[in-house]
């Protein structure tokens, strides 16, 4: 039997790397290419940054979920928490051609996970926040 | 597609508001979520099914009490559940003593139309009873939150009771949070929510597969300053039998000491700790690695 797919630290930046590690070896052990292994890093990295920084702003910090999930041509990546829910909006894509001094400090997160994953979708349930990310192998 | 997340001003209800429904709605749609004010509003009967699967049998069977019936070798289990009421409470009492609880169990709706787990007692009647209840004057404590009964609680310590407990447990917390999970999907419900009572019971629930909504962070919080150099560590100075200089070494020991006040020595106290289970789901959570009870 497969090993446990889900992984759960405090929403602190310590975890971030705990993340990418068990990222690292999940992929490993499904035999899942360096460069998917890398781009699932770097947008849970993003996602889960997020919610470290805004998601439980005022609370004592809870958990942040991360559980990948294998499909036969895909790799779904779950990152759930329990605190305040956001509420997806429609902004401007960041303009990443713009001078550095030009480009706005924020809203590059997303655009990321964007660059990288083939879907994103969020939703709030009672079992608390979730961000699904895809990625086709 | 969305660009980018903002925060919500409000909580949103997680399932819709419970109702009484008609016998079209329990026939049409065996996803819609009920709650347990619904539940509450159905004939006793009826409720007593769904209820019943709250109960794991083996428990039952241990104390010769028949599953369906819920009553047998002196025993009777009692279900409290009023059709007006958003909350369930199943106990069976010592039938010499009403006040002397073995099991209870209770549930209720929460604020956002989540499910709570209020209350999880499984004290095993043939165990040495501790008077950690009530205090010195006969004052209740509220399982020590309030007021504390310091010689029962040290008596209690010494057997090898966490605090709250006022009997050894009958080693079946496993067999009724799986009951939990069976009675939430029966009702199309995918967690349950509970506030830890003591150190003790929030490790026993993260090794049943709860994470938390609140408090994550003061859990590995109180491991890392139990290590050496640790401020937790520093104040089991033994000036109370509760802060042993070992005490850091179990989850029971650094129960106790957290139960005494130690948390103090790090600006923070035990409150505020909110956990959550999805059902089929084991969140894997580890605030203490390796833990010995």
């Amino acid at each position: 039997m497969r090993d446990n797919l889900i992984i759960t630290r405090a929403a602190e930046l310590d975890a971030l790397a705990v993340f990418r590690g068990f990222i690292a070896q999940t992929c490993k052990q499904l035999g899942i290419a360096d460069d998917v292994s890398f781009q699932l890093q770097l947008a849970c990295d993003e996602a889960a940054t997020n919610v470290i920084q805004h998601g439980y702003e005022g609370m004592n910090p809870g958990s942040i979920m991360l559980e990948l999930q294998p499909g036969p041509k895909k790799i779904t990546m779950l990152l759930t928490d329990f605190g305040h829910p956001f509420e997806p909006v429609e902004t401007e894509a960041p303009d990443v051609d713009a001078l550095l001094n030009d480009r706005p400090t924020t809203g590059f997160g997303l655009y990321f996970i964007y660059q990288t994953m083939n879907d994103v979708s969020y939703f709030t349930d009672e079992r608390g926040n979730h961000l699904v990310l895809t990625k086709n192998l | 597609m969305f660009r980018a997340l903002r925060l919500k001003q409000e909580s949103p209800k997680v399932v819709p508001e419970p109702k009484p429904l008609t016998i079209q709605e329990w026939l049409g749609d065996a996803q819609f979520p009920l709650g347990i004010r619904t539940i509450n509003a159905l004939p006793y009967d009826a409720k007593q099914r769904f209820y019943r699967t709250l109960v794991p049998p083996e428990l039952l069977g241990r104390l010769g009490i028949n599953p369906i019936l819920w009553r047998g070798n002196g025993y009777q289990l009692e279900l409290y559940a009023p059709e007006d009421s958003g909350k369930v409470n199943i106990s069976l009492n010592n039938p010499e003593d009403p006040s002397d609880a073995y099991f209870v169990l209770e549930l209720q709706d929460n604020s956002t139309n989540g499910i709570d787990l209020n209350l999880i007692l499984l004290n095993d009647p043939f165990a040495e009873k501790f008077g950690i209840e009530l205090d010195e004057q006969g004052t209740k404590t509220h399982w020590g939150t309030i007021t504390r009964n310091l010689r029962e609680e040290e008596r209690a310590m010494r057997a090898g009771l966490a605090p709250a407990q006022v009997r050894a447990g009958m080693g079946m917390a496993r067999e009724v949070l799986h009951q939990l999970d069976v009675f939430l999907a029966l009702c199309a419900r995918q967690a349950v929510s509970l506030e830890p009572l003591t150190y003790a019971s929030a490790w026993i629930f993260e090794r049943r597969g709860f994470a938390y909504v609140r408090g994550h962070k003061l859990m590995d919080q109180i491991h890392r300053e139990f290590q050496p150099g640790g401020a937790l560590r520093a104040a089991l100075d033994g000036s109370t039998p509760f802060r042993s200089p070992e005490a850091w070494q179990t989850v029971r020991g650094r129960a106790w000491a957290i139960h005494d006040g130690i948390l103090e020595h790090i600006g923070e106290r035990w409150r505020d700790l909110r956990m959550i289970k999805v059902v089929g789901k084991h969140a894997a959570a580890q605030t203490f690695p390796d833990a010995k009870y």
